[in-house]
Formats: C-alpha cells, structure tokens, sequence
C-alpha cells in the first residue's frame, strides 16, 4: 500500500523514466538583479512522462526560482528550458494551458468561496461550466473537501487552503503539476494523504514536479534532483543516491551534500 | 515568575519603537512625508497669492454725452468715457468694446465674465439728477454668476470704476445674472467641482486598493503560470471597477442633486455620461499607479499626491485665472481643471455637447493615455 510508503517503483532506475522527457532545461541560469544572486546556476534537469520528481534543497538553494522559470513566471537569465516539447518563456501562454501550478504560498483569493476560487481559476483555463462542475464533484471527495464547498478561503485552516490551491492547479487535468511546498505545514497524516494523491495522478500519466525540504518525503518520490547553491548535486532515484552515497536515508545524503551551506545562510 | 502589570508603559513604548522602526526601514513612506507636504504647500503657495486679474469683460458704451449750455461756452460731459476709461485701468479686468447684445452671447459661451451697457442718457440723466432732479442712473452688468470669486472681482472693478468717476453714491448697477437669471447659490457653485474631487478621490482609492491587493494577496504568483495575459487581466478589473465607478457616480450625483438640490441646467444624461468618463480615467490612472505599488500601504499613499495638488490646480478652489502665468499653464495638465469645466458647464451654464466637446475629448483621451500607460508598465511575470 503506497500509504506505508512503501515504493512499487524501488527497483525501476532513472533511465525507465527518461525515455519519453516532458521537461528538459540545458544550462539554466537565473541571475537575479538585486544583490546580483546566482539562484540557478547551469542546471540540467530532464523530467519524464508520469513521473514524481522531487527537488529538494536548503532553503534559498533555487528550487522555487527553478519551478518558477520552468512554469513561465519567471525568466531566466541564460539557458534553455523546454516544457512539453515548447521552449519556454517564448510558448509560455500554449504551454500554460497544459500545467498546472500549486504555488508556495496558498495563492488563493480569501475572499472568495472554495467553488468560487477554483471556478476562477477554471475559467482562465477555459473551462465551461458544465465540465468545470464535472471535475469539481470528482476532486473535491477525493481533497476531502466536499463539505467545504461553499465555505469562505479565510474560514479555512491551513490544511484545507493547500487542498483547494491543489484543486486550483488541477481543475483542468492538466499534463505536468508543479507543487512548490505543497506539503508544508501539514501533518503526517494529510501528508501520506496526499502522497497517495498524487501517486494516483502519476499512476494515470500525469507528471508532478514537486519541491521540498522535508527529507522523508522525497524518498517517496520517483526521483529526487537535490539543489545546492543554484546548481544539481546530486540525481537518481532515492535507492540510486543513497547506494551512490553509502547512506541509508536522503537526509544523509541531504546533510552530507549540504555541509557548508548552513553558513551561507 | 513575575506578574504582568496591567498597564506597562515599557510595551507602549516598544510598540511605538517598533512602529517607528519600520516606518524608517519603508524608504518610500519616509520620501512621501517630506516631499507630499512640501509638494502640497509649494502647490497651494503658488495659487492662493494670486487674485483676480485680466478677467475679459466687454463694455458696450452708449453714452452720447451730454452739452452743458452755459451761456456762449458750453460744457461737455460724457461719463462713459470716464468710467470706461477707468476699466480699462484696472488691472482687474481686460475691456473690450463692443455690443452688449453679442457681450452677453460672449457671457453665455464663456468668452467674457461680463456685459456692461451704459444706456444712451446716461451722461444727462446724470447731470440732470445732480442738479436735484429725481432720475436714477444705471448701468446693467450681465453677469456670469458660476464663480463668487470672479463674479466679485468684476463688480468691485466696476463699483470701482464707479467711486473713481462719481465718488459715493449716484449710479445704480444692475446685476443680471447670465445663464438663465438664477443667482447660484454658494451650494451650486461649489457642489460641480465637488462631484469632482469626491470621483477622483474615491474611485482612485477603491480602485488601487483592489489592484493592489492581488499583488499582496500572493496570487500573481499563480496567475503568471495561467494563460491569463496581463493585458486580459488589466482589461478585467477595469471593467469591474467601471462598473463599480458607474455604482459610485450614481451615489455622488444622488447626493448632489436630490439630497442637496443642486442645480443641473443642462442635460442629466450628458453628466451622468460625462462623470462615467472621468471616473473611468481615475479608474485607468489607478491601474497605471497600481503598478508601481508594492502593498496597500503604498497604494494608499499615491492618492493625496494625485488628490491634493489636482485640488489647488483645478480650480476648484481659487479660480485658475488668479493663478501666475505659468502655474495656470500647469493647470491645463490637470484632468480635474476639464472635469471642473465639464460639471460646472452642464449643471450651471446648461452648455451641452457642442460647448462641451472640448472637454469631453481630452477627459478621453488622458483616459486612454493612462490606460495605455498602464498595458506598457504592467508586469506579466515575476520581477528579476
């Protein structure tokens, strides 16, 4: 049961998902103009069809400023970054319609009703009504927030705001998903909740990209890119890293690689 | 372990450290309490020492003078010379001479502030009351009444001009008050510049505050990965903030006009349209704006600095023509000096499109050059 964490894939290695690559960036570089930051610094990334990738990281290693250029939102300084076979920022509006986006923050509109917030983002997606109320009654049983429905954002705790900003990415079915954080502040069991989640949408071609500190958690995933100062340290599957590292958990790994980087911060 | 007093002047004090030290921390705050009020106090300075000056009149002199038999001299007397030599004297007005039949269509459209006629007899009519007859002398000033300021200036020119020729007493000046006789009251001269500020204080700062609240709210971050573009996006609040801005006019002219019964001589329908107009360039305005502001804090801060000076050069407050030269040019930059002109036109003059085209035109057009403004600074992704 996926629920025990155990992983079906343990013995799949990283080239079963490279065949058919979904996200690829060649020497990705951001710059940021203030203070002159490196966030990425000359990343690689290549990210199959149905797979789970995580990206972890210190904080402030580049993982939100990767996500950020690989959806669009942000533009790179230098490299090339292609999403679903388009380059990206130039086809960024073709490619938006085919992604889905779950940010850090909740990103959603307190003011506004469960419905109302994912109808909005449904209609930016082009989504009709009747194909939109469709998709609602299948993903608010399934986020547990059925019940929720007509409750105002800013009633909801913290759990049930990441459920609906995870409705609000996948409102429209899309191809890839990118969950910045979508975990954080949850408690283990609504994490293993989730976790089930998206092996199930993984299990039916979608792609989740998903970013994290928390180290337990990306050993879940079906591969795992570990961030250091803007650049890739480390990839494979989590029995790959951790063989190639004599360690028994990613976050030995994690600390291993990171030693150093707590000064910086 | 100590109890908490129940009132501890050392947590008021960290409070108001804390409030303090923010405040220095926010660079922008810390400009705007300097430069606001002095911008504000330059601005008003500037306007408020000027007075009255060259306010086009036109003098229709029909005085035919009056001879003095006196034996085998005669005296010849002609009082309208006099006085209409006096006007032209003072600095208060600029005289010109011509019918009063074409000065009063010059009054109605704006190109003077008054008519004068002097009638035909004026000079014996004068003389003969003198020697004890029992005439009244009169001049008749039809007058624009929409500006107490200029109105004022006008009258005491003439009254002036008046003392100067006659010393006290002896003239009687008839005050006919153009645009339809009514003699506003100081209420109907103020509440058309009034509907103004009230429009482009409150759809300004409604306006901005929503903006900027999506920046605040974290959701751009999202938005930015939609296919919503930033030009859909601007297009979509400001149709809701129109709609809004039509909401808010509907109030502001309620309370004018039926709560204060203010007047509207002109066409309801052309300042109902004319005040959706201006809302709809603050509302633009605010778009541009919003995208120059971080928070709400920021957003709210603009709005005296758009407000306050629009104020002093509208003429709101003190007419545009007592201002300097240079300053009334200035004037001429200020979308509310045209809204000020569009109300003040329809709900006291009863002007309507042909006279008020002008002011239309440009209230439209600095809305377009705003909303074009803001497509051209909107950001559509995250900043680098």
């Amino acid at each position: 049961m996926w629920l025990l964490g155990l992983s079906g894939d343990s013995l799949a290695n990283s080239s079963t998902y490279l065949r058919e690559p979904v996200i690829e960036t060649s020497n990705l570089v951001k710059i940021y103009k203030e203070g002159a930051i490196r966030a990425v610094d000359g990343l690689d990334l290549k990210i199959g069809k149905g797979e789970i990738y995580a990206l972890i990281g210190a904080n402030g290693s580049g993982k939100t400023t990767t996500i950020s250029m690989l959806t669009g939102s942000l533009f790179p300084t230098s490299g090339e970054i292609r999403v679903l076979g388009l380059q990206i920022p130039k086809k960024r509006r073709i490619v938006s319609s085919r992604i889905g986006v779950a940010p850090q923050e909740y990103a959603l509109y307190s003011d506004l009703t469960v419905e109302q917030n994912i109808w909005f983002f449904a209609k930016l997606y082009s989504m009709d009504r009747g194909s939109f109320l469709k998709r609602l009654d299948e993903l608010l049983p399934i986020l547990r927030l059925n019940e929720r429905r007509k409750t105002t954002v800013s009633n909801l705790s913290g759990g049930m705001k990441r459920r609906v900003s995870i409705a609000c990415a996948l409102v429209h079915n899309p191809e890839i998903v990118f969950f910045d954080e979508a975990t954080v502040g949850i408690d283990p069991v609504l994490r293993a909740f989730f976790w089930n989640y998206f092996r199930t949408l993984a299990e039916t071609g979608l792609t989740i990209v998903l970013t994290s500190h928390v180290m337990d958690e990306a050993e879940r995933a079906n591969r795992i890119g570990l961030m250091r100062a803007g650049k890739l340290v480390e990839e494979g599957t989590p029995e790959e890293i951790k063989r190639r590292n004599s360690a028994s958990s990613i976050e030995q790994v994690f600390i291993k690689l990171s030693e150093g980087t707590v000064a910086d911060e | 372990m100590s109890k908490a007093k129940k009132f501890s002047l050392n947590r008021v004090i960290a409070v108001s450290w804390r409030v303090l030290t923010q405040i220095s921390r926010d660079k922008r705050t810390i400009a705007q309490m300097i430069f606001i009020p002095a911008i504000i106090m330059l601005i008003f300075g500037l306007v408020a020492g000027g007075a009255a000056k060259n306010l086009p009149i036109i003098v229709d002199n029909q005085d035919a003078g009056y001879i003095i038999p006196s034996g085998q001299n005669s005296t010849s007397l002609h009082f309208g010379n006099s006085i209409l030599s006096s006007l032209q004297l003072d600095d208060r007005v600029k005289v010109n001479v011509g019918s009063f039949v074409s000065g009063k269509v010059g009054v109605d459209n704006g190109t003077y502030y008054a008519a004068i006629i002097f009638p035909a007899n004026f000079s014996e009519v004068l003389f003969l009351r003198n020697a004890g007859q029992s005439l009244n002398a009169s001049v008749t000033v039809y007058i624009d009444g929409t500006n107490p300021t200029i109105q004022a200036a006008v009258m005491v020119a003439v009254q002036s001009s008046l003392q100067n020729t006659f010393g006290s007493g002896g003239v009687v000046v008839n005050e006919q008050f153009a645009f339809g006789g009514v003699q506003f009251s100081g209420l109907d001269v103020s509440i058309p510049a009034v509907i103004g500020l009230v429009l482009t204080q409150v759809v300004l700062l409604i306006s901005i505050i929503t903006l900027v609240k999506e920046t605040t709210s974290g959701v751009l971050s999202r938005l930015y990965a939609t296919p919503l573009s930033a030009f859909e996006r601007l297009l979509g609040f400001s149709f809701a903030l129109l709609i809004l801005g039509i909401g808010m006019t509907g109030v502001v002219l309620f309370i004018g006009l039926v709560i204060f019964g203010a007047i509207v001589q002109g066409s309801f329908v052309l300042l109902f349209f004319g005040a959706v107009l201006f809302a709809l360039l603050n509302i633009f305005l605010a778009v541009f704006l919003s995208n120059f502001a971080k928070n709400e804090l920021q957003a709210v801060q603009m709005v005296p600095l758009i407000t306050l000076p629009s104020m002093a050069l509208s003429g709101m407050l003190i007419p545009v023509s007592t201002f300097p030269g240079w300053v009334q040019t200035i004037a001429q930059f200020v979308p509310m000096y045209y809204a000020n002109k569009l109300f003040e036109g329809i709900m006291l003059k009863g002007y309507g499109i042909s006279n008020l085209a002008p002011q239309l035109i440009i209230i439209g057009g600095i809305a377009l050059l705003f909303f074009v403004l803001a497509v051209i600074t909107v950001k559509d992704r995250m900043p680098d």
